[in-house]
């Protein structure tokens, strides 16, 4: 069923935020910080290795080893998507749909509109998360946290054009639960 | 324990605090972008403070595992802009997509779809267009105290003050003083 407000989120701020950060601190004192991107690279390189092994071997970026090897950051993904599966599921929250709250209170409930969209708005994420070597976790808040200059250009477009773009596509505020 | 399973479980605390936080929830991150609806900006500075604070720490103590991004400004300039109409038109990003996708949202399978495309074209284009783009204005791998006479710690204290100036700017009005 559609929602007809935004819900709150199961954590208040400071909990979530704290929750988050720990986890970061985890991953940078045991492990390696943060970052989900590449592993999109590496699982279409999977792909082309199928296809056509020389095109990959002598390609300037997934020739190199990194991105032909499956470890840390591969299995970091699919514990993402276990977590966040099992936290929806013990707050009730686990849900088929098709659309968002914002979106039906500008475009309708429709949802090719959304899926169309959705589309788009992936590939442009992947496409300039490479650009910037990383994307809102490995470089927005990894680079913050290793206080990297790379998130500061990086930061100020990402905002900007985010910005600019919700409010050119979401016109219409909906009604947000307190 | 292996890389493997050490990747799993910190990847599962992440993937469950991002729903949790309320972060995975394309109706939050909007909310945030339309600059109407607070949560998620004030989630993720808690979760930066924290995050920075905790790696300065562990710094300090020799244990900090750093993976610092190579400057390329005018690609991270590029690739900001590229991912920031993505992120405003979709509410995802690639963490967060994979989340809710798990969480049950079709349409974040599409974006998980289009985000695959987008990284093939990456590969494809890379020799050509992206790989030049990163020889312009390089700085290498470098941290803000290593390029700026300001030290690390005065860093810290600076994004902590600014950080909690937001959350000063966007704090919850009205009555009900909860979220």
């Amino acid at each position: 069923m559609a929602e007809l407000s935004v819900r709150r989120a199961p954590l208040v701020w400071w909990a979530g935020g704290i929750f988050l950060g720990l986890v970061q601190v985890l991953a940078v004192g045991l492990a390696d910080p943060l970052g989900v991107s590449t592993q999109f690279v590496i699982a279409d390189t999977q792909v082309l290795g199928k296809i056509d092994n020389s095109y990959v071997q002598q390609h300037p970026l997934i020739g190199q080893e990194k991105y032909q090897k499956i470890g840390y950051g591969w299995w970091l993904d699919i514990g993402i998507l276990a977590g966040a599966f099992f936290a929806a599921l013990v707050t009730l929250r686990w849900r088929l749909r098709c659309s968002t709250v914002w979106w039906r209170a500008t475009h309708g409930p429709s949802v090719a509109g959304r899926f169309l969209a959705g589309f788009i708005g992936g590939f442009l994420v992947l496409l300039g998360a490479r650009f910037a070597h990383g994307c809102t976790s490995g470089q927005f808040a990894s680079g913050w946290a290793q206080l990297s200059l790379a998130a500061v250009p990086f930061t100020l477009t990402m905002l900007i054009f985010g910005i600019l773009t919700a409010f050119i596509t979401y016109r219409k505020v909906p009604q947000i639960e307190k | 324990m292996s890389q493997q399973t050490l990747g799993f479980i910190i990847g599962a605390l992440f993937g469950a605090g991002l729903f949790w936080g309320g972060l995975a929830d394309p109706d939050k991150i909007i909310g945030m972008l339309r600059l109407k609806d607070f949560h998620a900006l004030r989630t993720i500075a808690v979760f930066i403070i924290v995050g920075m604070l905790g790696t300065w720490i562990l710094d300090l103590a020799g244990l900090a595992h750093y993976n610092v991004k190579p400057a390329f400004i005018l690609s991270m300039l590029i690739g900001g802009a590229l991912l920031g109409i993505g992120f405003g038109l979709t509410g995802y990003c690639p963490g967060t997509g994979l989340a809710c996708l798990a969480a049950g949202r079709i349409d974040a399978l599409i974006t998980v779809l289009g985000m695959f495309a987008g990284a093939l074209v990456f590969i494809l284009i890379y020799p050509s267009v992206a790989q030049p783009l990163e020889a312009i204005a390089n700085y290498g791998k470098v941290r803000l105290w290593e390029i700026t006479v300001i030290p690390q710690w005065l860093w810290v204290v600076g994004i902590v003050l600014i950080t909690t100036f937001l959350l000063i700017l966007t704090r919850p009005r009205g009555r009900k003083n909860s979220v």
